[in-house]
């Protein structure tokens, strides 16, 4: 079955060149687009009952003899990956479908948002695939451009401002990883992970250290690891929904299985223990108090997904079987239930005009159905039980104290600290934007009126120019102006003027609540198969610690 | 195998260089340093490939003498990668100049809501709200408790 | 058993369909499920009093130890009962309760009844952490139901509240219970209490559990939440705060006692904190006037009542704890649903506002006083039974310890406690009793309004049943005992019973009887006594300080973190790498082998050192072309570099994107200031000097050491032969890039559609289509018809007239016409040379690509159109579904993705025709690349070009305008 490695990488492709040649035939678009990631969620669930059967599945492009080629190889960790990664990928693009993402909206360009996903789907993919150093510095590039394109769509003077801090801290990232690999190669001779794993243990420990140490930061920064994590909520929370939930469900994920697999893979026995576990430590603490502080329910995800990016570096850091079985659980969890989330969010922007909690009010009476939407994978966010993530927090607990270094408890209290947190932003946010009714909503706001709302900037006219923030004008570009304003703070109207005016759909497109209740479902159908899903993640941490398994599977014994 | 020290203090010369660069706030400045950082990185993978040799192309004479072809494959594609990198961040700049009037990278809103809060020693506004609420209430067996 | 509780969540989700059918009728329904819950455990009563125990395990989670395992005994059969019994009355009280036109009665009877399962499964698990499992659900289950009325800013704060208060005592129990479950290899109940791991590990960890309990139970110093929830529906109060969930702890207490009631601190904190709040809750309960706060403080001192007894530790003790529990449960109930009756009834809950009720509502007066009777522990009531044992367990205790290991003072001072505390007990009672159904001279007596019989037939049920238990004490004890025997006996072996014969037990409850009811006489002088003493804090009040420090921490550690500038973030970044491989690195340093030569040829050497020169230079300019010229140099250099290693394809190309790159750069240049505009923060420059150099330095080093230490022949040794055998071509970069690593490229051309994409769109925003624009011969711009047509000249290029002609050059126009095709040939060779000398598809396109730069830049827009007549994107997608498609193409013919074959066609007049298949992967990348320029080339210079042109009319209808 070896020959189906490729197709998750390669029809996505085939379909990104389609959509383009299709530019005029937006049904046929979605028909592609739709065809594709289904059929690379048919291959996924394949390779995961194949790993688990007959193990790793590996590849070697246009059949060159090993090691000479790229490697595509799927282990248990990367089919289970793979698997996640290309449902929630499909569900997003239904959701998106249905909001008319992909429409003639005006920010949202028919011909761009089609290729660019299919690339985005294509280097996720590739990056969980790729045997190979270089390759897998590929696979970063496909998601990160795609990304870069899908967060400034329309151009908006948030998303540029957005925008821009990413794109510069990725390419500086990619800057780096690009001098980790010469380093690498200039002491090795060699880009294939398998072979690497072999060569770099006959480097002296020291020079060695040096490559994890450049490879780990580089990998960091994409999973946003404190102190690398600053740029995330910058620049997640202004995208259009659906965007912002496959980058927050997908991309930090990529980076977090690029830790996972550079540790087990290259660098076995870790002196980086201690590192990692203060790591963790600060993330899931620094990231869950930015979570509280925000008024934005968009910025406090965002910040919980930086902030839990430390559980599955616990486990990492743990370095044990069951350190690494509970990572990758909490990994497929969390994959599902950010993504989840903002896709809620989407359809609360759209039915309460705002994500904001000074603007919002009363949406579990207006909307029960974007109530149950939010508070079910909301609870599980915060680690409720039976929820998966509280199933994730209790392995990664059970780990710690199994190791049960001081560090490894205090990692463990902080752990409990944060979902407390988690669960005290949650409610927080439930309280106001479900519970408070749209006239107290409104009515608290003027309380409130005295401080300037966040994101609002002043409007200044004189003479021919207008000044917003730091920005300058010609009285030509005042509209453009004004617009960007609106962009910037959403429109100024809380929930309950909006509504009164009769701006707000009451009725959502069935389709994105269709996608969204479907990502619920999966996420609580991942309690459901917890048992065998735990015994999966388990073997697959096994195979990660024996490092044979993945090497005897990419390459014979004479040409390593 | 040998470094050469001339390629390694290009390298590093064009690394440095762009990074300062990289670092400066006018998006411009940030892309040309970005380039530089492309070059230079491109140069070190011609450092990883060892010394200098003949073109990698076979012909009759041995194979021995030239040039270690796959770093030249990877940076080809660096290259490649780093005109696309040049042209979107062109693209943003232009955008961003459109919207604000120059190019410079702004910060950003939200962040500065908060540390105007934390500079006037204030709560966020979600706990205002959300506690701001009810207190009183929460006081209720309090305040009845004074004999009427 | 699992049956049992999953029938309560389906009930629950059918529920919001069930009252939208029936309306509050529904609870009707509903109320079955409990109560079949409750019949099922009376089938085992019988057997329980032989102590079987029943259970039932299903796998669930084996890798976590977690199983849906229940078992129950006579202490989870006793709370079955509480439990489902009271939760079927209450159910059943609701019907009447609430109107049909209640706003979300469908969610909250889901919520009611989802947590009744909650609470039946927390006591039936056998499972410590499945019993967490349900623990947490009453929690959130209890927040819903809180913030039923959520227009109620109490019931949402409160709300919040007892979620927060609550899950932090429940997160650190579950710490505790996974201590004590990895130390104990397993988390089943029943094993643990068979043999109790012991050492210091698992004392914190039972007290970690204890935590837990305390906080569910509203013990000091967490006791505030239940009062403060006491905004949630009158049914909420009687089933959760009351009968249920407040249970849980004393429950979990009673549950570990036999195991842990020695681990040293047990006893120390249950019994100091449960006296506390027995007396605290008294005391306050007696300055309420809101009669469900009296109760809710009347609650919070039984609890602490309760877990004093349960906690304790002795045969007899555990024996009259369970009773006084069941008493509890059953007279708390009735006298919450009671308040219910009276709320609906008058409107009001105010002891002041409340008058008269008695003579219009004697039926309603008699079962508060039962009930009422039963709280205060007046004979023949099930409260008086349980306490009169109490007393009797506390004395024996307080006289030889009984094996508790306490003292006799503290025996005896948690004796005095316990009967002050029920004095307390007996005057709030009595004020309850009396401010509610009480004729008050000063108070106006309330209208009468009618209470349906239906309403009160749960609280008379619960109140007869406190009763008839008085009198069961027989039956009771010998139901209970299987419990009770966990725990060594007593001196003399007690039961419950309603004689015990005279004693000091007996003396006790008459001396509380009697203070009790002075305290109640001489309420006034004991109330300014009360409002005297002021009580400097409050736990309440430290919950919110808490609450304020926590969220004021998070803004000020926020705003240290997210400083928002870009320029701060990659500082950080740098430095992190400089910190932690730049340290590594000075440790390799050390030891590490290296050897380096100055300069592999002299050409080198002089290169450098340009490069050097223009590198420093970029930084300094202050011009943005200039910057962008000198960087160029840069890569310019960097080309040649490659052309001394021996590297003619990379020199190509970098030549080329370098190039293109110029081109680029130039047509957004023409739109921005020429100068930047400079802010002279000398200290922030040396940072970044500071910063960029550290990490040059790192990746020198870096570089010097790795290639020191290579031993390993590159993989590449092989590519030469394998190129030529395999891949059939001798250029080995070529073959590398279209054969060898062909997944990388693919992946990169992906990369540059997507660039490509983000450029249009960044440039037309609303769609990535540049549209093409042919010229129209009979309507050219104004622009063409000015050129001069005297003498006829003739049209070197077709759209060139659509210029202005001061921007037109004839030299520039006749050498693009000539040159034009030329190079479009060249670059086709460069395409098909490529595989066996320098070229390639990259070359090739962007060669034609510059072509296409030419033709724009002589002749302007439309002359780019007139050269490329089609889309771009169509352009690029086009190239990448021909590369995929070559890619995909093998594994029809049985061979890997990308895999390659080499074809000999002899034809006649031709020759011999050598081909590899991959070509037309390369031709698919060299078709992309063209759509690339010419994308740019679309968006960054005719889109922009569009631009200018709009702005300038609008400038000059403006001006028209003004004049």
């Amino acid at each position: 079955m070896t020959w189906l490695v490729p197709l998750p990488v390669i029809l996505p492709l085939l379909g990104a060149g389609l959509t383009l040649m299709l530019g005029r035939r937006p049904r046929l678009q979605r028909a592609v687009s739709t065809t594709v990631l289904s059929a690379g969620v048919v291959v996924a669930a394949t390779l995961v009952y194949e790993t688990d059967r007959n193990g790793p599945q590996v590849l070697w492009i246009g059949a060159w003899r090993e090691p000479l080629g790229i490697s595509l190889v799927a282990d248990r960790l990367s089919a289970l990956m793979l698997l996640v990664s290309t449902v929630v990928t499909l569900a997003v693009l239904v959701y998106s479908i249905g909001q008319g993402m992909t429409g003639n909206e005006r920010d949202t360009p028919l011909t761009i948002y089609h290729p660019t996903f299919l690339v985005l789907a294509a280097g996720v993919s590739n990056a969980f695939l790729a045997g190979d150093l270089f390759n897998l510095f590929v696979s970063f590039e496909m998601l990160l451009f795609a990304s870069y394109v899908l967060l400034t769509l329309g151009g908006t003077g948030a998303r540029i401002r957005a925008g821009t801090i990413y794109v510069i801290v990725n390419v500086v990232s990619s800057m780096l990883f690009l001098i980790s690999i010469a380093a690498v190669y200039s002491a090795t001779g060699s880009l294939n992970l398998a072979q690497l794993a072999v060569r770099i243990d006959s480097l002296p420990s020291e020079l060695s250290l040096v490559l994890q140490l450049l490879l780990l930061t580089t990998f960091s920064i994409k999973a946003a690891v404190f102190p690398l994590s600053f740029w995330l909520p910058d620049s997640y929370p202004t995208a259009p929904a659906p965007v912002t939930a496959v980058f927050a469900g997908l991309l930090t994920k990529v980076g977090v299985y690029a830790i996972i697999r550079s540790q087990t893979l290259l660098f076995p026995e870790s002196p980086l223990t201690d590192l990692l576990l203060w790591a963790s430590l600060l993330t899931l603490v620094i990231g869950i108090l930015g979570a509280v502080a925000q008024t934005d329910i968009k910025r406090m995800l965002s910040f919980t997904l930086v902030s839990h990016i430390g559980y599955m570096l616990f486990g990492i850091a743990l370095g044990t079987a069951t350190g690494y079985a509970g990572a990758v659980f909490y990994v497929a969890h969390h994959i599902t239930i950010q993504t989840t989330l903002f896709l809620v969010l989407g359809l609360v922007e759209r039915r309460g005009g705002s994500t904001s909690l000074i603007r919002l009010g009363g949406l579990a009476r207006l909307s029960p159905v974007i109530a149950v939407l939010f508070f079910v994978p909301a609870m599980n966010l915060a680690g409720i039980p039976p929820m998966s993530g509280f199933l994730g927090k209790v392995s990664l607990a059970q780990a710690g104290i199994d190791v049960g270094s001081p560090l490894a408890y205090g990692v463990v209290a902080a752990g409990m600290l944060t979902s407390l947190l988690t669960l005290y932003a949650v409610a927080k946010a439930w309280n106001l934007a479900f519970w408070r009714t749209p006239e107290q909503a409104h009515e608290m706001a003027r309380t409130l009126s005295d401080r300037q709302l966040p994101g609002a900037l002043e409007v200044i006219e004189h003479r021919d120019h207008v000044h917003i923030g730091s920005g300058t004008f010609g009285s030509r570009d005042t509209d453009e102006a004004r617009s960007i304003l609106d962009e910037d703070d959403g429109s100024n109207q809380d929930l309950h003027q909006l509504s009164r005016q009769g701006l707000l759909p009451t009725r959502l497109p069935r389709t994105m609540v269709g996608a969204t209740g479907g990502l619920v479902a999966v996420s609580l159908s991942l309690t459901v198969v917890a048992g065998p899903l735990f015994g999966f993640t388990q073997q697959a941490a096994d195979d990660l610690l024996d490092r044979d398994v993945y090497i005897d599977a990419v390459l014979p014994e004479d040409s390593r | 195998m040998t470094a050469s020290l001339s390629l390694i203090l290009a390298a590093s010369a064009m690394i440095g260089c762009g990074i300062y660069l990289v670092l400066e706030r006018s998006l411009t400045r940030v892309l040309v340093g970005v380039v530089m950082l492309g070059n230079g990185v491109n140069v070190l993978f011609l450092i990883s490939g060892g010394p200098p040799g003949r073109a990698p192309i076979v012909d009759e004479s041995d194979a021995s003498a030239m040039s270690d072809p796959l770093p030249q494959a990877l940076v080809l594609t660096a290259i490649v990668i780093s005109l696309a990198t040049a042209a979107f961040v062109l693209a943003m700049a232009y955008r961003s100049w459109q919207l604000t009037g120059h190019d410079d990278v702004q910060d950003d809103v939200e962040d500065r809501a908060i540390r105007r809060l934390a500079a006037a020693d204030a709560a966020s506004d979600s706990y205002d709200l959300s506690s701001g609420e009810g207190e009183g209430e929460l006081e209720m067996p309090e305040e009845e408790g004074s004999p009427a | 058993m699992l049956a049992l509780v999953l029938a309560h969540f389906l009930a629950a989700a059918c529920a919001p369909a069930l009252v939208r059918i029936l309306g509050p009728r529904a609870f009707l329904l509903l109320a079955l499920v409990p109560a079949a819950a409750a019949g099922w455990a009376l089938t085992w009563t019988s057997r329980m009093a032989d102590g079987v125990v029943t259970t039932e395990v299903v796998d669930w989670v084996p890798a976590l130890d977690l199983d849906l395992a229940f078992a129950m005994g006579s202490l989870q059969w006793v709370m079955v009962l509480v439990v489902a019994g009271i939760g079927a009355l209450v159910l059943l009280y609701c019907t009447w309760y609430f109107d049909a036109d209640e706003a979300g009665l469908g969610a909250f009877a889901g919520h009611f009844v989802a947590f009744a399962g909650s609470m039946l499964g927390l006591v039936l698990a056998d499972d410590l952490l499945l019993l967490y499992v349900f623990w947490e659900l009453t929690t959130v289950f209890s927040y819903l139901l809180i913030g039923h009325d959520p227009a109620k800013r109490a019931g949402r704060a409160a709300g919040l509240q007892a979620l927060v208060v609550t899950t932090f005592g429940g997160l650190a129990m579950l710490v505790g219970v996974l201590v004590l479950g990895t130390r104990a290899g397993t988390f089943r109940i029943s094993e643990l209490l068979a043999d109790p791991p012991s050492g210091t590990a698992v004392t914190v960890a039972v007290l970690l559990i204890l935590l837990g309990a305390i906080s569910k139970s509203a013990l000091f110093p967490f006791h505030f939440w239940l009062p403060a929830a006491m905004a949630a529906p009158t049914p909420v109060s009687a089933y959760l705060h009351a009968a249920a969930m407040v249970k849980a702890g004393v429950y979990l207490v009673g549950l570990l006692a036999p195991a842990f009631a020695d681990v040293p601190g047990w006893r120390g904190v249950l019994l100091s904190l449960g006296v506390y709040t027995m007396l605290l809750g008294g005391w306050r309960a007696l300055r309420q006037y809101d009669i469900k706060l009296l109760l809710a403080y009347g609650t919070v001192s039984q609890l602490g009542f309760l877990l004093v007894v349960v906690s304790i530790g002795t045969r007899a003790a555990a024996l009259a704890g369970l009773a006084m529990l069941i008493a509890h449960a059953l007279f708390k109930a009735t006298l919450f649903l009671v308040v219910g009756i009276v709320d609906r009834r008058t409107g009001t809950r105010d002891i002041r506002q409340l008058s008269g009720l008695g003579r219009s509502a004697p039926l309603l007066l008699g079962v508060t006083v039962l009930a009422g009777a039963s709280m205060a522990g007046v004979p023949p009531l099930a409260g008086f039974v349980a306490k009169e044992s109490i007393y009797g367990a506390l004395i024996d205790i307080a006289r030889h310890g009984e094996g508790t290991g306490l003292g006799t003072a503290a025996g005896w001072i948690v004796l005095a406690g316990v009967v002050l505390g029920s004095a307390l007990t007996v005057a709030y009672t009595a004020r309850f009793v009396w401010g509610t159904f009480a004729t008050k001279p000063d108070a106006d007596r309330l209208p009468a309004g009618r209470t349906p019989t239906g309403m009160l037939a749960a609280p008379l049920l619960l109140a007869v049943a406190s009763l008839v238990l008085g009198f069961l004490g027989a039956p009771e004890t010998a139901l209970l005992a299987p419990q009770a025997d966990r725990f060594p006996a007593g001196d003399h072996l007690e039961s419950l019973a309603l004689w015990h014969g005279p004693g000091l037990a007996l003396a006790l409850s008459t001396v509380s009887l009697g203070v009790g009811l002075l305290l109640f006489w001489r309420r006034a002088s004991f109330a300014s006594l009360q409002s005297a003493v002021k009580q400097a804090w409050s736990a309440e009040r430290g919950y919110l300080t808490l609450v304020r420090i926590l969220d004021r921490t998070a803004v000020e550690v926020t705003s240290l973190t997210q400083r928002g500038s870009v320029t701060t973030y990659v500082g950080v970044i740098l430095m992190v790498v400089v910190l932690l491989p730049g340290t590594a690195l000075l440790a390799a340093s050390a030891g590490g082998s290296y050897s380096v030569i100055g300069w592999d040829n002299a050409g080198q050497v002089a290169v450098a050192a340009i490069i050097v020169v223009a590198a420093v230079q970029t930084t300094r300019s202050r011009r943005r072309l200039k910057a962008v010229v000198l960087v160029g140099v840069t890569g310019y250099g960097t080309a040649l570099l490659f052309l001394l290693h021996g590297a003619p394809d990379l020199a190509l190309t970098q030549v080329l994107v370098e190039t293109v790159t110029l081109v680029a750069f130039v047509l957004v240049l023409r739109r921005l200031p020429e100068y930047f505009n400079d802010t002279p923060l000398t200290r922030r420059r040396y940072w970044r000097a500071a910063i960029g150099s550290a990490v040059a330095a790192v990746v020198a080093g870096i570089m010097i050491l790795t290639t020191g230490a290579r031993t390993e022949t590159p993989v590449s040794a092989a590519f030469p032969r394998e190129a030529v055998a395999f891949g059939g071509g001798k250029n080995i970069v070529n073959v590398t890039l279209v054969d060898i690593r062909a997944w990388d490229t693919l992946g990169e051309i992906s990369v540059l559609v997507a660039a490509a994409t983000g450029v249009a769109s960044l440039v037309f925003l609303r769609t990535r289509r540049a549209g093409v624009h042919r010229v129209d011969p009979n309507a050219l711009s104004a622009a063409a018809d000015q050129t001069p047509t005297h003498p006829p000249r003739r049209i070197w290029l077709p759209a060139s007239r659509t210029l202005a002609p001061d921007r037109r050059s004839i030299i520039f126009e006749v050498v693009t016409r000539l040159v034009f095709h030329t190079i479009v040939v060249f670059s086709l060779f460069l395409l098909f040379s490529g595989h066996n000398s320098p070229g390639g598809g990259f070359a090739a396109g962007l060669v034609t690509g510059l072509a296409l730069v030419v033709r724009y830049l002589a002749g302007g827009r439309y002359e780019l159109d007139e050269a490329a007549p089609v889309d771009a994107g169509a352009l690029m997608g086009t190239g990448l579904f021909i590369a995929a498609l070559s890619g995909l193409a093998p594994l029809a013919f049985g061979g890997a993705v990308l895999q390659s074959a080499l074809i000999d066609l002899h034809l006649p007049v031709v020759g011999d025709i050598h081909l590899v298949t991959s070509v037309f992967f390369d031709v698919g990348v060299y078709v992309l690349v063209v759509g690339l320029v010419l994308d740019l080339l679309r968006s960054l210079g005719a889109g922009i070009d569009r631009q200018i042109v709009g702005e300038l009319q609008t400038d000059a209808a403006e001006l028209e305008e003004a004049t």
